[in-house]
């Protein structure tokens, strides 16, 4: 199999968009073509495409957005697809862009993911978001995302002793990264006593989801990411070294949320986790910098164990100890995560791939790991059901 | 057909699996008979949900994963403001979501009656 | 000043109204807001901070802006009965405004929320103190409350589970009114009101500058 590496990365400003889906996923697109130096036109070379989107069929009724955007950028006679995987369609377009190189099939492949979300309300998308759940035993009863968020959450602090203290810190930190983050969605960053401490709290930060505040779960956002994919043996062609694909992950979960054995697991991030460790010949320890999904404070906590960054039921203990902020011992989420830099579903598996990127090339600017070699991107899909685990390693 | 929750059996091996499935998990077997969840539970888990979809005009909903005596378990609604882990519930069955031309119906738990 | 008499027959009779004592909150950024009354020699300050939001279409601010604009030189000139001005301040500078007016002592009527800064959830904290003004300070039973913005709307139907009465009319338009009992109020106040009294007198001293926004985020770029 031959080596595959990125190129090029392209992020817009995640937010509210003020161009139509394909437009958007167009900006991303082009900014990833000329950092990696492909310029565009007849000779492009660009032999695949694949954009990843959850909700362009539902939220902006069009189908079919690959070959759109191949129709905008004239990358004819470029090959082309579609991805969906829920929230993890982002991850799964890169893993098929692997795929399609490795094999040989191809040398370079453009991936973008993209969501149009804040074209509807707040009840709407989160309607939308809860279609990924189980039709009749779920979905059907109201359930929603921050829901089970919610019910994991209570099982955590129950077994673990995390706090909604433990959640104020993780949400406060990702918003310190977005900060120096162009890119992010909010650039505020909360105050841990008015959130969590200050006799208004209560309402200025009120329960979504038992006992997950608002300042718990990720914001709506529009937004596109995009990475260029090529052969490492084609790498002098580039603008820049290439980061190279270390190990790709994936595995699968119960859909039905109730029926999981040990209600506090996410088995589906360990073993994709474990499995990307084994392609990359990489352990935990080796990782400088990692995404998370953090698309609730909880997550990023449940995620950073069961990827193996630190024992299951201690990574509430990491972020008191501030491991997990730049600068500590294993920053997370320096991108601001999907806390604070936003959640396009599409986009946010691509995003957390071009944030290791910018982190392993020492792009990464005021929210910079120094010295960063290799970076972990966890994104998930349904409520853990559907799980890629992504590590890139910089190239020596 | 009287609205009733089932949990299915497979045939071959006697695994419970609620929604139903095509195929067994433990065995591979492909044949399930229905059988009857109702009665007392075991609540695991439970939220107040302050944001709601689309389709639902209240401020807030409860809604939690509960276990029944065979181990079956399955998420519902939470009929009652009074909601602690390990509580004792008893599923009703009711409707759950009002839809066009059909209302989904399914499990709402109440606070079981002292023993 | 003497007001002629056909002036005086133009302007509503007056009730006298206890004032709203004013509070302070604390938002999610740490930043306090206060919240306090306007008089009618605010008004002018109030107008120029609302103007630029008279042109702006997306989520309604147009209509929201343009009709209170024309609330806000009704209370200052004498053409609305019994109407008063909340407005939230940070720093001193305006981040919201609030306003309605009692219809007699039992019942209120809730006219406009507008938010100018966004993402602090300034315009639910506003709408509540006007709430809480109704209720607790004017001692009314019930707030009728229309609306011309869908999201605003739905948030206060759901949220506070506002009671529909289409069959009394609400000055804003012929949209069904629904109304805050003081049933509901009773019930969500402890979720959504919130604050400390009192202000303390310098903050309330800077509050008073009622500084002009110098952005909108409705309105990238904007220049005063």
């Amino acid at each position: 199999m031959r080596k595959v590496g990125i190129a090029g990365v392209g992020h817009t400003k995640f937010g509210r968009s003020e161009v139509s889906l394909v437009d958007m996923l167009a900006l991303a697109a082009l900014e990833a073509l000329d950092d990696a130096g492909i310029r565009t036109g007849r000779r492009h070379g660009v032999d695949q495409v694949f954009v990843a989107s959850m909700g362009a069929g539902i939220l902006n009724r069009q189908s079919s957005v690959a070959s759109a955007l191949v129709d905008t950028l004239n990358l004819q006679p470029a090959m082309a697809e579609t991805v969906e995987n829920g929230p993890a369609s982002g991850a799964s377009a890169v893993k098929l862009g692997y795929m399609a190189i490795a094999s040989g099939m191809c040398d370079v492949a453009l991936v973008v993911g993209g969501e149009l979300m804040r074209v509807v309300t707040g009840w709407e998308a989160t309607d939308f978001v809860a279609t990924m759940l189980h039709p009749d035993a779920e979905y059907a009863y109201g359930l929603t995302l921050p829901a089970f968020a919610g019910m994991f959450t209570r099982l955590y602090m129950d077994k673990y002793g995390v706090t909604e203290k433990d959640l104020a810190m993780v949400a406060v930190k990702n918003h310190e990264h977005a900060m120096h983050n162009p890119v992010a969605h909010i650039q505020l960053v909360p105050s841990f006593h008015a959130i969590i401490e200050d006799e208004d709290a209560p309402v200025i930060n009120p329960y979504v989801a038992e006992p997950l505040r608002v300042y718990d779960v990720c914001p709506v956002s529009d937004g596109a990411a995009a990475v260029v994919l090529c052969a490492m043996d084609l790498a002098d062609r580039f603008r820049k070294k290439p980061v190279r694909i270390a190990g790709i992950g994936q595995a699968t979960d119960t859909h039905v949320v109730a029926e999981r054995e040990v209600p506090t697991d996410l088995l589906a991030v360990r073993l994709a986790a474990q499995r990307a460790y084994a392609m990359a010949g990489l352990k935990p320890e080796d990782i400088d910098v990692a995404e998370l999904h953090d698309a609730f404070t909880i997550l990023e906590i449940a995620i950073s164990e069961e990827a193996g960054l630190f024992p299951k039921g201690e990574g509430h203990l990491a972020v008191r100890r501030g491991e997990t902020r730049v600068g500590g011992r294993i920053p997370i989420n320096t991108s601001g995560g999907l806390k604070a830099k936003g959640h396009p579903l599409g986009a946010t598996g691509v995003s957390q791939i071009v944030e290791l990127v910018r982190q392993l090339r020492g792009e990464a600017g005021g929210r910079q790991v120094e010295g960063a070699r290799h970076g972990l991107a966890v994104n998930f899909g349904g409520f853990g059901n559907n799980v890629v685990a992504t590590i890139l390693s910089k190239e020596e | 057909m009287e609205p009733g929750m089932y949990a299915y059996r497979c045939t071959a091996c006697g695994k419970l699996f609620h929604p139903a499935r095509a195929v067994c998990r433990e065995c591979g077997g492909r044949e399930f008979e229905a059988v009857p969840l109702e009665g007392e539970g075991t609540l695991l888990t439970y939220t107040r949900v302050y944001a709601l979809p689309e389709g639902y005009m209240k401020p807030w909903l409860g809604f939690g994963i509960v276990e029944f005596p065979n181990g079956v378990r399955v998420s519902g609604q939470m009929n009652t403001e009074d909601l602690a882990v390990g509580m004792k519930v008893r599923a009703t069955v009711g409707t759950v979501k009002e839809g066009v031309g059909r209302d989904y119906y399914g499990f709402i738990f109440e606070k079981a009656a002292q023993a | 000043m003497i007001v002629d008499k056909l002036e005086q027959s133009l302007r509503p009779p007056e009730t006298n109204m206890p004032p709203y004592p004013p509070k302070y909150i604390t938002l999610a950024s740490g930043e306090k807001m206060v919240v306090h009354q306007a008089s009618r020699e605010d008004v002018p300050r109030l107008l120029e901070a609302v103007r630029p939001l008279v042109t702006v279409e997306k989520d309604f601010y147009d209509i929201v802006a343009a009709r209170l604009y024309a609330e806000l030189l009704a209370y200052q000139r004498y053409r609305v009965k019994d109407e008063y001005v909340l407005v939230g301040t940070i720093d001193g500078v305006i981040v919201g405004i609030v306003n309605g007016r009692m219809v007699d002592d039992k019942v209120g009527m809730s006219y406009h929320t507008v938010a100018i800064k966004r993402g602090l959830r300034i315009g639910a904290q506003l709408f509540a103190a006007k709430m809480e003004y109704h209720m607790d300070y004017l001692g009314q039973q019930e707030v009728l409350i229309v609306a011309e913005s869908p999201i605003g709307y739905r948030r206060w139907m759901i949220e506070y589970e506002l009671e529909s009465r289409p069959s009394t009319w609400h000055e804003l338009g012929g949209v069904p009114t629904h109304v805050l009992t003081k049933a509901l109020w009773e019930k969500h106040k402890p979720m959504k009101c919130t604050g400390r009294r009192p202000v303390p007198p310098e903050m309330l001293e800077v509050a008073k500058k009622l500084i002009l926004p110098s952005e909108y985020p409705q309105i990238p770029g904007f220049k005063r």
